[in-house]
């Protein structure tokens, strides 16, 4: 009986003017997103390849001479994602340049990246068609599923039969899970097809995977607004009204709550201000430099000659490596606060599936916020690992001091970083690693287990309800 | 007959389902969330007085006019409540420097918080009061054919011009009620807050924001009216109206930035920095040749009395030195500032230069986006809030003139720059002696110039007058497309 209220369900459907427009709509926007993705991927390929490949010119002209390596100032920047097409994470708005040298790493920036002056917009990629577009539709194919029968009255004639109410709402629910499943499954393969077949980006069989997850991951999503559309139709008489009801709470769920985030971060804590951060750093540097005796004697002063008797390098070092290390301190909490506060934003506003969502494709398609801290926290181990190299050929040489101390000018004057050329092969170079499938899902098990608890709360629901419904 | 009707329509919406949930979600959404945006805006108001107030007191520290560089900031618009517009996107600051001019920055405190958008007050009326006016008017012609109500209407003495004036005023009287409720309770909400200081021109703005809502909600019911006189079922009219409300909410404004974005890319920061660079070796050669020039030169054996971090504003400051110091950077600065603040105008039409595409490149986009009545609607409010970039603009054209004030006054005050106060306390006797190790005196400052801010109120009317006048266009071209299918419709 059940396949029976599915095959009528998806014919009805699939007939009505509601379908053909949403198909339209849908397909369009897809196509869109594919078409601006390949041209966007394109040009930031570019452009990273063009960057990386600077940096990389530069680390090369410096391996003449050790020190020169060791304060060599680096800049990563993020390289483009392939799977940035099914959800862009809002990247384009975060920091896409990391500098670091041996000793001292900057704070993530901006760089070269649009137009500040515009206003902010949502990239069309899969993730938004999927969150504002699918999720409205499935609401507009739901809102009459009960009360509108009601109204024609074939309700009643259903239940007149032999079929129990929990058949004719399951049956209703998967009639409407697979209408919506086909603009969705097309819009992404015609999305897919612009892609691949444009041979831009490299889509590798870890990304197939994650894709399929994101697609599994829509339905789960979707499925939320089909049995909420479902409940709200069986708590109300008439269609018109549960379109009302329905529509506010869309609004709330999907335009509202998610853009709440960043003003609920902003009230719930002091906001970390760059400007403190500055006058923290200088007020650092004149606090270590007037108490410079405490490293020992002669530790401010420096004197270009090596043989200079007032040379005292091992305090010069304390000082200079204590000045940097509380310098970073202080920008590493400048940094973790401000991840902390949108942080906050995300996890006060997570009682909407709209934001859960959002979060969990960007964890599994390994971009937005996450992928930047991770980044930066990457960079931060090749500093380590970097600087276990510089040491090791620093320990090579019998002429160096073997003072490894974030001061440019006494490693050139008095040797304290070995001068010996070194082999580019050798050195270490930074390299992005992405998460497999399976860490991914860990880190997304949560907003998952979320999104399966909204599905679970709203068919219970509209289940009760619909058992309870005045059918006449 | 046009009242007949429209006293029957308004009594009817108002004791419509869709009205009574609508508006009670208006003043819930506005009750919970003005407050949490006043608060935001206090915290910014307080961030925005300590930083005045740390400018006021490192002021009183400077004691060389080398270290005069106070940063200007704007004041947070209390009407940013209403609408957030770039507040938070663009720089908010500007620091005077003789060697650089000041532009418009983007700078965010954070760039994390970029994944939320912009929440504020607007959005309100933007969104829930736009669906409201969709659900007034999706039915108001389909539904009365299918009640068969149409037909005994029109079979009157009516006129069907008549029923269509007539539901447009039902509509609209009916819709003033949330928008008024909404935006009155905002504003008494706000008013509460006891930092809120509105003066004679913000109510001006206010004025001009609550006339802007109504012509906004007025164009999105005539909307709904279109689309059900084009309909014959109210369902499909239903369902028209809200696709082309999500065009107009969602597609329109991102896919008009990202077309403006394709058509008119932007230079790269990389050409302008290089040029700088170029333009930075030249004046490099030009101080040289002055230099050379002058007959002067620069000597050996220097030696001074650095005070690190105590001169203001976080710079340093040379106590006392020897003779050879000072001639050098009497040389250094005498010579030098002069090539400098010559420089700094070049330096800022290069980067002038790229600033102007960005502003096209968003004129574009806003000109794009200007199919969309809802971003008619964001345009007048974020204008009016003065959180558009004109507005930001107009602050940092108003720094420009107060930094060159500023320059002017310390050029007066240190004889072009050639004289030792310019960087050090020490005079020209002091250098003979033993260095002094105490701090110096600050330096008397009352009559340095002081920058005010002050909102540009008729350039910010300007600017939203074709907008608003483009929100009554569409209110016009809306009516009477419904209108003309309305003469055409089958009442049966």
């Amino acid at each position: 009986m059940i396949r029976q209220i599915i095959h009528k369900e998806i014919l009805e459907n699939l007939l009505s003017f509601r379908f053909i427009l949403s198909l339209v709509l849908v397909i369009l926007l897809f196509a869109v997103s594919g078409f601006v993705f390949m041209v966007k991927y394109k040009q930031q390929s570019n452009d990273y390849w063009e960057k990386t490949n600077e940096n990389l010119e530069g680390l090369n002209g410096r391996t003449d001479q050790l020190f020169r390596l060791a304060f060599y100032r680096q800049s990563i920047w993020r390289k483009p994602k392939p799977l940035s097409l099914c959800s862009e994470g809002f990247e384009k708005s975060l920091p896409n340049r990391f500098t670091f040298d041996l000793f001292s790493s900057d704070l993530p920036e901006i760089r070269g990246q649009g137009n500040f002056t515009l206003s902010h917009f949502t990239s069309i990629d899969w993730v938004f068609i999927i969150s504002m577009i699918l999720s409205f539709l499935a609401l507009v194919f739901t809102y009459d599923s009960i009360s509108g029968e009601k109204e024609d009255g074939t309700l009643r004639q259903m239940l007149a039969n032999t079929i129990p109410r929990y058949e004719v709402l399951v049956g209703k629910y998967l009639g409407v899970l697979l209408t919506i499943g086909i603009p969705l499954i097309i819009g992404l393969l015609v999305s897919l097809i612009i892609v691949v077949s444009s041979n831009v980006a490299v889509i590798s069989g870890l990304d197939w995977l994650k894709i399929l997850t994101i697609m599994l991951l829509s339905f789960l999503y979707l499925s939320i607004f089909i049995l909420l559309g479902m409940f709200v139709s069986s708590r109300t008489a008439h269609p018109a009204n549960s379109m009302v009801v329905l529509l506010l709470i869309w609004v709330v769920f999907v335009i509202l709550i998610p853009s709440f985030g960043r003003i609920i971060s902003e009230v719930s804590g002091r906001a970390p201000n760059p400007v403190e951060l500055e006058r923290r750093l200088g007020e650092i540097s004149a606090e270590m430099w007037s108490n410079s005796q405490r490293f020992g004697e002669r530790a401010g002063f420096m004197s270009p000659n090596p043989d200079n008797p007032y040379n005292n390098p091992p305090a010069r070092a304390r000082l200079r490596t204590a000045e940097t290390n509380a310098k970073n301190q202080a920008r590493e909490d400048h940094h973790n606060k401000m991840l902390a506060q949108a942080s906050t934003g995300r996890n006060l506003t997570c009682f909407s599936p709209t934001v859960i969502y959002q979060r969990a494709s960007e964890t599994i398609a390994g971009t937005g916020i996450n992928r930047c801290v991770n980044l930066y926290r990457q960079i931060k181990q090749h500093q380590t690992s970097l600087r276990d190299y510089i040491r090791t050929k620093d320990s090579e040489d019998p002429d160096s001091l073997h003072l490894i101390f974030p001061d440019g000018g006494c490693a050139q004057a008095w040797r304290t970083i070995s001068h010996n050329p070194v082999d580019f092969g050798t050195v270490p170079k930074f390299q992005e690693r992405d998460l497999a499938l399976g860490q991914s899902l860990k880190l997304a098990i949560w907003d998952i287990g979320l999104l399966a608890l909204f599905n679970l709360v709203f068919f219970s629901a509209s289940v009760v309800s619909f058992l309870r419904y005045d059918v006449r | 007959m046009i009242w007949k009707i429209a006293k029957k329509e308004f009594l009817l919406n108002l004791m419509t389902f869709k009205f009574a949930v609508g508006t009670i979600l208006c003043v819930v959404l506005t009750a919970v969330f003005v407050p949490i945006l006043a608060k935001a805006y206090q915290e910014r108001l307080k961030t925005y007085s300590e930083n005045v107030a740390y400018n006021e007191s490192e002021l009183h520290k400077v004691t060389v006019y080398k270290n005069i560089t106070p940063t200007i900031y704007r004041p947070p618009s209390a009407l940013s409540v209403f609408s957030e517009g770039l507040e938070k996107q663009l720089g908010n600051s500007a620091t005077i420097n003789y060697d650089k001019v000041p532009e418009v920055t983007g700078a965010a405190a954070n760039h994390y918080l970029s994944i939320f958008s912009i929440f504020d007050a607007s959005l309100i009326f933007k969104i829930v009061i736009s669906v409201l006016a969709l659900l007034v008017a999706y039915d108001a012609i389909s539904g009365e054919r299918e009640r068969g109500t149409l037909k005994l209407m029109l079979s009157g003495t009516s006129a069907r011009y008549q029923v269509l004036l007539g539901k447009l005023l039902a509509g609209l009287v009916t819709l003033i009620i949330p928008v008024t409720i909404a935006f009155i309770l905002g504003l008494v909400i706000l008013l509460s807050f006891p930092m809120v200081d509105l003066g004679g021109s913000d109510w001006i703005r206010i004025g001009f924001m609550f006339l802007s809502s109504l012509v906004f909600i007025a164009a999105m019911y005539n909307l709904g009216l279109l689309f059900s006189c084009l309909a014959r079922r109210s369902a499909i009219s239903l369902v028209l109206g809200l696709f082309m409300w999500i065009i107009f909410v969602a597609v329109i404004p991102n896919g008009s930035v990202y077309l403006a974005t394709q058509i008119l890319p932007v230079e790269s920061e990389d050409k302008v920095n290089e040029q700088i660079a170029l333009l930075r070796r030249d004046a490099q050669r030009e101080f040289i040749r002055e230099l050379r020039n002058s007959g002067r030169s620069f000597q050996s054996g220097t030696s001074q009395n650095d005070m690190p971090g105590k001169g203001g504003f976080g710079h340093g400051y040379v106590r006392s030195c020897n003779k050879a110091y000072m001639e050098n950077n009497l040389i250094r600065y005498g010579i030098g500032v002069p090539i400098e603040i010559k420089y700094a105008d070049k330096y800022s039409a290069v980067e002038y230069g790229r600033l102007h595409t960005l502003f096209e490149q968003t004129r574009l986009a806003d000109n794009l986006s200007r199919i969309s009545p809802v971003s008619l609607y964001e345009n007048v409010m974020s204008a009016m809030a003065g959180t558009d970039v004109a507005g930001f603009r107009y602050f940092i054209d108003d720094v420009k003139a107060h930094r060159n004030n500023v320059v002017e006054y310390i050029r007066s005050r240190t004889n072009n720059f050639s004289s030792p106060s310019f960087f050090t306390p020490c005079t020209m006797e002091e250098t003979e002696l033993h260095p002094l190790k105490d701090d110096a005196p600050p330096l008397d400052l009352r009559d340095l110039p002081r920058f005010v801010y002050k909102a540009d109120i008729i350039g910010s009317l300007r600017r939203v007058i074709p907008d608003l006048a483009l929100l009554v266009f569409g209110n016009v071209l809306f009516f009477a497309l419904a209108f003309a299918a309305f003469a055409r419709y089958d009442v049966r």
